[in-house]
């Protein structure tokens, strides 16, 4: 007997031993968003992004690391009797679509905030609903200027909407930025501007172009394309005419890449440079081998020169998501965890419950937030712009963006 | 890698073996063969703690925020530095016809001290020195009023209304040596604007 029940301790404390370790292996590779806070209340964090089309390979990765931001923040206990969840909806990159979505999330109570969208286009329509509202907006990647500083924001600033902030650097600063490093750095002092006639793309060619020509460059041609074209070859031959030494193009990849092979095919082996909208690796997969030199300016630093950054890439890949994060996977991190601090702020401030009026509350803590993000420090200016002023410029190198110089906005 | 599967058996986990032979019958020397199953039990025992324990200490796990950081790591120059536009100042004297200065104030926001190797401006047509004279060194929370003087050299080449002038300025700390461009913003490019007028307008050339 004495014997048996040695073994039978050593059974248990060997059944004992892997439990524990069995335990300890569980936390990672939870991919559910609203695990952790059992009971309490559950806050909603919209998505809105393309999640399908042209543009879904951005609008996806905003949407997973909106996701992140709420599995940590659910897993932190980060808000006490707080679990956040996210819904994300499609918007298709259309302004019709986005207004929709805008609607159906202010009508569910229990959405205390948007994270989104990416074109400035789509923003415009659904700034005022959520205003209406005082649904808190936040988006990681709007870069047009007036949609925080009012239509006529080169001559007098006024901010339109209280409940919009954005965590990425206007067009205000992309253009003449990208127009600086062209001019002097890159030395090209022709330039053909071609832009797709949305707002976030003739926003930038025109911001770019007003600093390109101050700087004595020459505008030798311009152009406007269709964004649902795939054919440019006659603007691509215009290019080749104009003796331009570098094309501008305001617009997103899936039209830009194409642009660049067809500008190339056509005889003008001559660089294209556009903004954050080209940036991001679809754009070489359709632009093929002759791109190598294209340039695009993005908002922020280059991640492997962030610490915070190298652990939201690290976490993201643990989350193993299908989705690259994309260009402004950082930024929608960023953009949830500012409502996920602002929801802090209100249920501190409110005896650890959530108010009645928490909307109005979490849309006014949110000048307030501040924190340490994956992007740097996070914190708004008085036009809900961020104060974290970054811009990188990247070349195409061996198939790769590869970051060329780096600048901060200190104005 | 997310999924995490069943922990694989650690060193020690065969003492089930010894279990198995704990039922084949023993029945001469049964005295010194029980000494020998309660000495193989306590010895698997220990084996079977100590390899539960490792494989306890070394599971997979998310990091916590500390083990994110398991040193101190040194930030880049470009991210600790900030560079503030204070006012358009006066020449200093011995300076050279068709120059004019500006102060800005350099701060380092963490980590070691920072030394600025180099100034420059990209605009051909300007030559840029500064006072204190690079390399100088700036610490954590004891920023530096630092004197850009700009000196014309070919005004058909320097930018008379430029939106968004920069200063490239080379950072090196423990990390790295880093160029960073640093945009001053609208009060720096309205006063080198100013600036470049009245030294390149025609009365004073």
């Amino acid at each position: 007997m004495r014997q048996r029940s040695l073994i039978a301790i050593t059974a248990a404390l060997a059944a004992g031993a892997l439990t524990l370790t069995a335990c300890g292996s569980r936390d990672s590779g939870d991919k559910g968003s609203d695990s952790g806070n059992g009971g309490g209340s559950t806050v909603v964090i919209g998505v809105d992004s393309p999640l399908t089309g042209d543009l879904s390979a951005m609008g996806l990765g905003i949407k997973n690391s909106a996701d992140l931001a709420v599995q940590k923040a659910n897993k932190q206990k980060f808000v006490k009797g707080v679990t956040f969840k996210i819904e994300a909806l499609d918007d298709q990159a259309q302004p019709s679509a986005g207004q929709q979505n805008a609607s159906k999330l202010v009508s569910e109570q229990e959405v205390l905030g948007v994270v989104g969208p990416l074109n400035s286009s789509v923003a415009e329509s659904m700034q005022k609903v959520f205003d209406d509202a005082k649904l808190v907006e936040v988006s990681p990647a709007n870069t047009g200027p007036a949609l925080t500083q009012g239509q006529d924001w080169q001559n007098k600033k006024v901010r339109p909407y209280k409940a919009y902030f954005r965590t990425a650097t206007t067009d205000a600063i992309q253009g003449p930025f990208a127009a600086q490093y062209v001019f002097n750095t890159a030395k090209k002092k022709k330039v053909f501007v071609i832009d797709d006639k949305k707002t976030y793309g003739s926003g930038l060619a025109a911001t770019f172009t007003e600093e390109f020509k101050k700087l004595g460059g020459k505008v030798v041609g311009t152009e406007h394309i269709n964004p649902d074209a795939k054919d440019f070859s006659a603007v691509a031959t215009k290019v080749k005419n104009s003796g331009a030494q570098v094309v501008y193009y305001g617009g997103e990849y899936p039209q830009a890449g194409p642009l660049s092979k067809q500008i190339k095919a056509a005889g003008a082996k001559i660089p294209l440079v556009g903004g954050d909208g080209i940036k991001d690796d679809t754009f070489m997969k359709l632009a093929g081998a002759e791109a190598t030199g294209d340039l695009a300016t993005s908002v922020g630093a280059p991640v492997e020169d962030l610490p915070s950054a190298k652990q939201f890439v690290s976490d993201y890949k643990a989350a193993g998501y299908k989705e690259d994060y994309s260009a402004y996977g950082g930024y929608a991190y960023d953009s949830a965890w500012a409502i996920i601090e602002a929801v802090k702020k209100v249920v501190d401030a409110n005896g650890g419950k959530l108010p009645s009026d928490a909307r109005a509350k979490v849309t006014e803590a949110m000048q307030n937030v501040s924190f340490d993000g994956v992007t740097g420090k996070v914190s708004f200016d008085e036009y809900g712009d961020a104060t974290n002023k970054q811009l990188t410029v990247y070349a195409v190198k061996n198939g790769a963006w590869v970051p060329v110089k780096s600048g901060t906005y200190t104005g | 890698m997310s999924g995490i599967g069943p922990p694989e058996p650690g060193e020690g986990t065969r003492a089930w073996e010894s279990r198995r032979e704990e039922d084949a019958p023993a029945p001469l020397a049964a005295r010194y063969a029980r000494r020998r199953r309660i000495a193989a039990a306590l010895a698997a025992a220990a084996v079977l703690l100590s390899g539960g324990g490792y494989l306890y200490a070394t599971r997979p796990q998310q990091p916590t925020a500390h083990a994110r950081r398991p040193y101190p790591q040194v930030p880049y120059p470009a991210q600790v530095v900030d560079l503030t536009y204070l006012d358009a100042r006066p020449a200093p004297a011995g300076a050279p016809p068709h120059s004019f200065s500006f102060a800005v104030l350099v701060s380092v926001a963490s980590g070691p001290p920072v030394t600025v190797t180099r100034v420059i401006q990209p605009y051909a047509g300007l030559s840029v020195t500064t006072d204190p004279p690079a390399p100088f060194r700036i610490r954590v929370d004891s920023a530096r009023k630092i004197t850009i003087t700009m000196h014309v050299t070919e005004c058909g080449k320097a930018p008379r209304n430029a939106g968004l002038p920069f200063l490239d300025v080379t950072l090196r700390n423990t990390r790295a040596i880093q160029e960073q461009s640093f945009i001053p913003g609208p009060h720096y490019a309205q006063d080198l604007s100013h600036a470049l007028e009245v030294a390149c307008s025609n009365r004073n050339r």
